[in-house]
């Protein structure tokens, strides 16, 4: 049937998209998750990473220096998020949106136009892979080693004394600071981190299709949430390991559906829309079930 | 002379000042344990029995007035760097441990309270060697139990655990706020057994608040009856041997109606 072969034909495409999509969704899951810090920065990192990326390789920067800009660029912002909230005791949501806001002046500002056009400069992909450097399989090897070693990384970090830390800051922050942790400080670095990876997902994404845009990131929070959902109903959050994997599973199963929804028809313009119905109706199912136990509406969030 | 484990002198932290809601949580408080003593912290609703102990370990900043711990003054250290010298065991089960992580990850967030935390792994062989024997002791069979959740446990034997976490690293002093409270009679009695045992066992010194009037009198040695932000009666060691519930009920009432009466 033509639909699925076409389907099938896109598989490559979409678990490269998925592959960078991922560092968004473990910048979405590491605040959610881990530091019960919801956050909505990455919508404004993500664009960031690009912009700052995007610019600096026209500017003739080294792509991997660009990538790396871009990626502290990314840990300011979210620093910047995290500090609002805890000096200010302004609501995470609200912080975060207010950094979003203003990135978007500093996106625009950074590239001095809403586009750049990277197709004839030199990116990652054209270091590492030469002339090959667009085959969807090249980019699937590269971007999928690099996920593979922050995901061990981040494993490693929560494991070590510092991370089991930074964990008990969001599990129970009465008792991290009992414990002598500095939730402060742990939080902003957290956040931070998360942001960071939200701008390094931004800055490969601007190299693999060829441009960068200040208005690549809008919508890409939801799909990182509804990513991270997907991604906890098959891995489960028992374990540091399920959890941290979750991001990166859910990701590459969900981009699958909506390449998969778009061959057998749904107009692009109805995606986010499908996708905003999706992640309302996982995130209303625990409370439609146990219905008729009176309104017991407790947000999590702190603040 | 022995240098005070725990001296505060002058505490005062007043809230909402210079309104109508003005509200003396502290009221120049001054308070001073030796080394080892075990001083229980009674009072009514309000006399300011929690704001003294958020005081001493730095949840709650003072007004004016000084703390020291151990002759080091830690009047402006926040509280977790005071986690240093203080182990905390909360009323609430949920808040003295982190419920989404393991039994093993939660004890080590305690022996590394207020030590500096590296990259290096952090359940070693060795540290899960040595939680299962410091929760043998505790004969709920926890310590076959490190990778579990904390948050499937039962409130009392989270609170277990948190005792367990709060001596293991013997420290300076040993803050109990109501930490039997939540839990059911029987329970609460086991808690209370091996509060004792650990406390006895390492010296700590201590400082418990209760409502609990016979807990008040069978354990401890020192009782310290709060009211108003300030220290009401202080009964010592020799003094507490013997004394009833009956006694410091009214003791508690002849001093609380006197001052009544002269309009403070």
């Amino acid at each position: 049937m033509d639909v699925f072969n076409s389907f099938y034909g896109l598989i490559p495409v979409t678990i490269a998209q998925s592959l960078i999509v991922s560092f968004v969704v473990l910048g979405v899951m590491l605040p959610f998750r881990i530091l019960n810090f919801p956050d909505l920065t990455s919508e404004g990192a993500f664009p960031l990473g690009g912009c700052v990326c995007g610019t600096l390789i026209t500017a003739g920067a080294n792509p991997f220096l660009a990538c790396f800009v871009a990626l502290l660029c990314g840990f300011a912002a979210g620093c910047t998020t995290a500090f609002i909230h805890l000096r200010f005791r302004i609501n995470t949501l609200l912080a975060g949106i207010l950094v979003m806001t203003m990135l978007y002046s500093i996106n625009l500002r950074i590239m001095g136009r809403t586009n750049i056009p990277l197709f004839t400069y030199d990116t990652v992909f054209t270091i590492l892979a030469g002339p090959s450097a667009n085959f969807p399989w090249t980019k699937i090897l590269i971007v999928g080693l690099l996920v593979a070693l922050v995901l061990g990384a981040m494993l490693y970090f929560f494991m070590s004394e510092k991370g089991t830390a930074m964990r008990a800051v969001g599990a129970s922050p009465d008792m991290a600071e009992a414990q002598g942790i500095d939730v402060g400080t742990a939080t902003i670095i957290g956040v931070g981190v998360a942001s960071a990876l939200s701008a390094t997902g931004g800055s490969i994404m601007v190299q693999t299709q060829g441009f960068a845009d200040v208005n690549m990131g809008f919508g890409i929070l939801i799909n990182g949430l509804a990513a991270l959902i997907i991604g906890e109903a098959i891995t489960g959050r028992q374990t540091i390991l399920r959890q941290v994997l979750a991001p990166v599973v859910g990701s590459l199963v969900y981009y699958q559906l909506i390449s998969f929804c778009l061959t057998l028809g749904l107009a692009p313009a109805d995606l986010k829309f499908a996708t905003g119905a999706f992640v309302l109706l996982m995130l209303a199912l625990p409370n439609l079930r146990r219905s008729g136990g009176g309104v017991q509406i407790r947000e999590k969030i702190r603040e | 002379m022995t240098t005070d484990m725990l001296s505060v002198k002058g505490g005062t932290k007043i809230f909402y000042r210079g309104t109508l809601d003005e509200r003396r949580a502290l009221d120049g408080l001054d308070v001073a344990l030796k080394p080892g003593d075990f001083c229980i912290v009674i009072g009514s609703n309000g006399a300011g029995k929690s704001s003294f102990l958020n005081a001493v370990s730095g949840k709650l900043p003072l007004d004016s007035g000084q703390i020291t711990i151990d002759g080091r003054d830690v009047t402006r250290l926040n509280a977790h760097r005071r986690a240093q010298f203080i182990a905390r065991v909360f009323q609430d089960p949920m808040i003295g441990t982190a419920p989404t992580m393991t039994i093993g990850e939660n004890m080590l967030l305690a022996e590394l309270r207020g030590k500096p935390r590296s990259f290096s792994y952090g359940l070693t062989a060795a540290r899960r060697a040595k939680y299962s024997e410091q929760l043998a002791e505790l004969n709920l069979g926890l310590e076959k139990r490190l990778d579990m959740q904390v948050g499937l446990l039962s409130g009392g034997q989270r609170q277990s655990l948190s005792l367990v976490m709060a001596v293991s690293t013997r420290p300076k002093l040993l803050l109990l706020d109501e930490h039997t409270a939540a839990l059911d009679p029987r329970t609460a009695k086991l808690v209370m057994d091996t509060t004792v045992r650990a406390v006895e066992a390492l010296q700590l010194t201590t400082l418990m608040v209760t409502h609990n009037m016979e807990h008040a009198i069978k354990y401890g040695n020192r009782i310290i009856m709060m009211d108003a932000g300030k220290v009401l009666v202080e009964i010592g060691q020799e003094e507490k041997n013997g004394i009833t519930v009956a006694d410091l009920v009214e003791r508690f009432h002849t001093k609380s109606d006197a001052i009544a009466l002269q309009g403070g």
